[in-house]
């Protein structure tokens, strides 16, 4: 019976080409990973995910909070097409983005979320994510939002994405723009970054293991620390906010 | 009508200056604000350039292309450049147009163009 | 005048600090009192650029003195721009060596990340000339790129020689534990590797992103005090022996010759003569390079090298840390960061650690004589001053 319901509870997975990995260099000489994770590699992922739910600054919190339920849920088997790319250096994971295939010819891009503190790997990865849609899926064009005014520049007026207002994005409904195979071309040469084949070291590393991010962003360390001090610059309200959850 | 940018000329000793000072600079011989004032040219040759990929938020391009050009006039400017791919030197011609906008006012401004 | 002497230091680290500016602008305040063990002062000045427009704070000495408890002592903020720090370290010598105060402390403290980057980069913006440079839309990197072309045309520095400063400053900050960037860079990742382009995008050419000193916040102090109180703290006696402040015009168009930093020249001249001291004699250099290029062209100015010839010393590694005169081995603003009015303090702090001593891993050996260079404006304000060891 359980596995009946099963069956029609799961969605089936459309097969999808891998996303072949690649690497590059950064500004440090360190060289980053970019490659697809498995449903098997989920698991190793959530608990380094799960602490950046509770900092209140940069979006964190909601980009953090939703990365998971999209991680728990493609691992689970409930939601349709899903893909997880993971950028790891020496193996530790440093950023994970995630999209969604809604048919043949239309990508959702779902997050980036970086997970260690000062290092620019979000064009790298938004690139990565860009090029498996258009060029290794073949799609028509991607439908993006953008959570952050940092993102909302480099992206939509950078690329200049087309409006496609009509459409609610998955994430929470908003009006979203689109990155079209056009659009993809003309920007081909600054989105494209990285080198293929990854030497086989290198690949291995990263494969072995999933390692927890060094230097991952982190709460405020002070109770005195006030996230937005133009409405409480005492630090008054996140004081009491801890209290009632039953911190110090 | 054609717009103009105009520069200061000292009543007492003749020394032009852009942009407004209150003293003449040359003299400092002269009564608060005794100035004539004089258009500056509008050709001139580009001295150094830059492409500003950060513009301020109130500017929806992608970049911004900035420019000190020196007037045949001997002053120096600095403005916009309308110019695909500028060089050092090059000769340019301006007109006066509106450089930036903000929620309320036009601003007008030097914008050259390749000669 | 009297001699005037560093009786204390404190610093913040220059980061994102999530607390108000009073507590940013306290902090080394009392680290400074608690180190040196003085309980009052007569007159605190406090060096900051933009309370008024992204902090809506106004008359924010009055709100500091108060938050340190160090009422009735008079209190002043001292605003000039990126220099502010520099400035307000001037009037507080001015006080002591006028014989009108005798303890007197300088806060310099920034908040600029209470705004978003976009509104930073503005307020920064609004130090150009309303009319000749704001309306079309010139923010400060638009200026350090345009006369960083004219540089590269006339004295043949090189994208690479830009790059070196960078990878210079982030290595001193790696034993900076106060500065706000720890990052290791190289070459390799920012200019030479086909993934530089994105690692290092153009800013504004031919500046790129690690051409450009980060947006930080932060807080440093000095307590400026006589020859008795100083000695008292029983610290090393290191005295503030050369101010000089000189000013050019205002539109950067409109200098004498565009590749000339001449209020940089003439700065640095008076402070050397107040101080007795040569360019030649300076054994550490806290210089402002909020932009790489101005790293380069300040240590021509200042006297240390010839004109046109600061990046072959850069290249030879003359400026480096274990070089012949080590250059902002504090990380510079590049790494330490450059919270705006709290700059120039922070380099004043850096320069009397190293005169003291106590510079750790950064130590320059033997630092007698320090010098530091506040650059305002662009170019445009800019107030220098050497520090000299006694015994």
């Amino acid at each position: 019976m359980a596995i009946d319901l099963e069956k029609i509870l799961r969605p089936i997975d459309t097969p999808l080409p891998e996303f072949p990995a690649k690497y590059m260099t950064l500004a440090g000489g360190e060289q980053l990973v970019i490659r697809q994770v498995t449903r098997d590699e989920i698991p190793d992922i959530l608990p380094y995910v799960e602490p950046l739910m509770h900092v209140e600054r940069d979006y964190y919190d909601v980009v953090a909070a939703r990365v998971y339920s999209e991680l728990l849920a493609y691992y689970n088997y409930r939601v349709q097409d899903e893909y997880v790319l993971a950028a790891q250096i020496e193996g530790e994971l440093v950023a994970v983005v995630n999209g969604r295939i809604v048919n043949k010819d239309i990508g959702m891009s779902l997050h980036t979320l970086g997970l260690r503190r000062g290092l620019r790997v979000g064009a790298h990865t938004f690139a990565a994510k860009m090029e498996y849609h258009i060029d290794i899926l073949g799609q028509k064009e991607v439908l993006i939002v953008a959570e952050s005014p940092i993102g909302f520049r480099r992206w939509m007026i950078e690329y200049k994405l087309e409006k496609r207002f009509e459409i609610p994005h998955e994430l929470g409904g908003c009006p979203s723009w689109a990155l079209t195979k056009e659009l993809f071309d003309k920007a081909r040469k600054s989105l494209i970054v990285g080198t293929r084949p990854v030497p086989e070291a290198l690949l291995a590393k990263a494969k072995a293991a999933i390692l927890p991010p060094s230097d991952p962003p982190k709460q405020a360390a002070d109770l005195l620390a006030a996230t937005r001090s133009l409405y409480d610059s005492t630090g008054t309200i996140l004081l009491s906010q801890r209290t009632k959850l039953g911190g110090k | 009508m054609e717009k103009n940018i105009y520069a200061y000329k000292c009543r007492r000793c003749g020394h032009v200056q852009y942009p407004y000072r209150t003293i003449c600079r040359n003299c400092h011989e002269n009564d608060h604000n005794e100035f004539d004032i004089v258009p500056l040219s509008k050709k001139g040759k580009l001295i150094t350039f830059t492409h500003l990929f950060n513009p301020p938020s109130d500017f929806e391009t992608v970049f911004l292309t900035l420019g000190i050009v020196e007037l045949d006039d001997g002053n120096r400017v600095t403005c916009q450049l309308n110019i695909p791919k500028p060089k050092m030197g090059m000769k340019v011609t301006g007109k006066v147009e509106v450089v930036r906008k903000d929620e309320y006012n036009k601003y007008h401004g030097f914008v050259f163009y390749e000669d | 005048m009297r001699e005037v002497y560093v009786a204390g230091i404190g610093i913040t680290s220059f980061t994102r600090l999530e607390y108000p500016l009073v507590e940013i602008a306290a902090y080394p305040g009392l680290m400074a009192m608690k180190e040196s063990g003085i309980k009052s002062i007569d007159q605190l000045y406090v060096a900051n650029m933009g309370a008024s427009k992204a902090n809506h704070q106004t008359g924010l000495a009055s709100a500091v003195v108060d938050h340190m408890s160090l009422t009735p002592a008079g209190a002043e903020a001292i605003e000039n721009g990126p220099a502010s720090g520099a400035s307000a370290i001037k009037q507080g010598f001015l006080g002591v060596a006028s014989g009108m105060y005798n303890t007197v402390m300088v806060i310099g403290a920034e908040r600029m990340r209470e705004v978003n980057n976009l509104e930073a980069t503005d307020f920064v913006a609004t130090l150009t000339h309303p009319l000749a440079e704001y309306i079309y839309g010139v923010t400060l990197p638009s200026l350090a790129g345009m006369f960083a072309r004219l540089y590269m045309e006339k004295y043949g520095v090189t994208p690479r020689h830009f790059a070196m400063v960078a990878v210079k400053n982030h290595k001193h900050a790696m034993d900076n534990f106060y500065a706000h960037l720890h990052e290791e860079i190289t070459l390799e990742g920012i200019l030479d590797s086909k993934d530089s382009a994105t690692n290092n995008p153009m800013v504004a050419d031919p500046l790129r992103y690690y051409d450009m000193c980060p947006v930080s916040d932060g807080g440093a102090c000095l307590i400026l005090a006589t020859a008795e109180i100083a000695k008292k703290t029983g610290k090393p006696m290191v005295r503030l022996a050369g101010i000089g402040q000189a000013t050019d015009t205002h539109a950067v168009h409109d200098r004498k010759n565009p590749t000339d930093l001449l209020a940089v020249r003439e700065a640095a001249k008076k402070s050397f003569a107040m101080a007795g001291v040569k360019p030649k004699d300076v054994h550490v250099a806290e210089l402002h390079d909020a932009f790489t290029i101005l790293e380069i062209v300040e240590s021509e100015e200042v006297g240390f090298f010839e004109k046109g010839q600061g990046h072959i010393a850069l290249q030879e590694g003359y400026t480096k840390l274990g070089g012949k005169l080590p250059i902002n081995p504090s990380g510079g603003l590049k790494a330490k960061g450059h919270p705006v009015g709290a700059t120039g303090v922070g380099q004043a702090h850096e320069i009397v650690l190293q005169l003291r001593g106590d510079a750790a891993k950064r130590q320059v050996k033997n630092a007698k004589i320090g010098f530091t260079c506040n650059f305002g404006g662009f170019g445009n304000n800019v107030v220098c001053l050497t520090f000299v060891k006694e015994n």
